[in-house]
């Protein structure tokens, strides 16, 4: 068998597109994470919506656990770029989808798209301090 | 060693080159991994407590995890999930052999050792694609260094206790005198290519110092603890990233496959499907 780099055959007519199942991004671009801090008017309704979003495992809203990175809204069209906690999250599709879901169930939002985003890293650094709170409640300790 | 002077850009605007250089490389990155994750989901219910059990089950979802990253980065140059893995054939794969091997039942000596001579391999890649020429990779390696750093700490203290208990010891040294011309197929070229992985930056290190950096770490570690460390130089055959495997991977990839076939699958499924087409 010839040395040379084969792999896959199955697709050997692919073509790069930057379109993935879920639209990736590598690095958000501002301060991370964004919380909605200072949002008026329509943009302030999504981030209501979001804050709702809960980690499937534990009582603390995704935007207080700081994976929002970013908004961005044209219009109607919403765009959120977003972290998840652990790269073997199990419940990614989960998530992504509630995400565009609760932002979709703004009126006037007529679509919303989730770009994951893996950089900068998250870390415990990122959760707000409302989401420590939540997460002391629920038992988990910040005071090492 | 060569530094990342220019940045490549995205995978839309790769030259033919560059693209086939990055993919080279992500393809083991995503292979090595997944191979290693569904080696160690043997040991989540067999380990000899209930917490390595738990670490090994930890262990294997942090490396499908990376795998999933790495497959997704690829996806970015237009390949299918369904390509990739359930409707590709065994002999595709370019992983090292070494993670293909099976265990023996009982033999948790192999698993930590296993697990310590990849893992630290796999800390000195991922140093080495810390500045790589591809953004994706650059970006992502960062995210997964941070997981990693818990396994070779995880392997490591299992080898100390290990190394004062005169029948684990034993067993430690004969996986080791097995396992070590295995481990070292790590290190091997995918073919042409990969003088091109490091002449355009995607990679920072040649093989031959990863070798060397792994080599002069693990006998460190283990001449310390007692272990004698092979003098071998020469890697086992097959080597797996030149697509020849072990008749141990297609008894692997058959089992692996086999829901997705017996299911009658054309695609990947996701949770969502159903309802993204209403």
């Amino acid at each position: 068998m010839s040395s040379d780099y084969d792999r896959p055959r199955a697709d050997a007519n692919a073509e790069p597109c930057s379109y993935t199942e879920y639209d990736t991004k590598e690095r958000a671009v501002g301060d991370v994470p964004a919380t909605g801090e200072g949002a008026e008017g329509l943009d302030r309704d999504i981030w209501a919506a979001l804050y709702e979003v809960e980690d499937p495992e534990m009582p603390v809203s995704i935007v207080d656990l700081g994976l929002i990175y970013g908004l961005e809204r044209d219009g109607g069209d919403v765009t959120i770029d977003m972290t998840l906690t652990y790269s073997g999250c199990p419940a990614r599709e989960l998530i992504l989808e509630d995400v565009e879901r609760a932002a979709e169930s703004v009126e006037a939002v007529e679509n919303a798209d989730v770009r994951l985003v893996w950089s900068p890293d998250w870390s415990m650094d990122l959760v707000t301090e409302q989401g420590k709170q939540a997460l002391r409640d629920f038992g988990m300790s910040f005071d090492q | 060693m060569s530094t990342a002077e220019s940045d490549l850009g995205s995978a839309d605007n790769l030259t033919e080159r560059e693209q086939k250089a990055v993919e080279a490389q992500l393809f083991r990155l995503a292979d090595d991994e997944y191979v290693q994750a569904e080696r160690y989901t043997f040991w989540q219910v067999r380990a000899p407590t209930l917490e390595s059990d738990l670490a090994s089950a930890n262990n294997a979802q942090d490396e499908l995890g990376h795998a999933r990253l790495w497959y997704d980065a690829i996806q970015q140059f237009g390949y299918s999930e369904e390509s990739l893995l359930w409707e590709s054939e065994p002999s595709d794969f370019q992983h090292s052999t070494f993670v293909e091997l099976p265990f023996e039942e009982g033999d948790w000596a192999d698993a930590v050792l296993r697990a310590y001579l990849y893992d630290v391999a796999e800390n000195i890649r991922l140093s080495a694609l810390e500045n790589s020429s591809y953004k994706v990779i650059r970006e992502r390696t960062s995210r997964i260094q941070g997981e990693e750093g818990y396994h070779v700490e995880h392997a490591e203290s299992w080898l100390q206790r290990m190394a004062k208990d005169s029948d684990a010891s034993r067993r430690v040294q004969e996986a080791l005198d097995r396992l070590y011309p295995y481990a070292l197929t790590l290190f091997e070229p995918v073919g042409d290519v990969e003088a091109d992985i490091v002449d355009l930056g995607v990679r920072t290190m040649t093989l031959d110092e990863m070798r060397k950096e792994w080599k002069d770490r693990i006998t460190e570690f283990l001449t310390d603890l007692g272990f004698d460390v092979p003098a071998e130089e020469d890697p086992a055959t097959p080597v797996g990233r030149d697509n020849n495997h072990t008749e141990y991977w297609d008894e692997l990839y058959e089992e692996m496959v086999s829901s997705y076939r017996n299911l009658g699958r054309h695609e990947a499924t996701k949770l969502m499907d159903p309802e993204e087409d209403e």
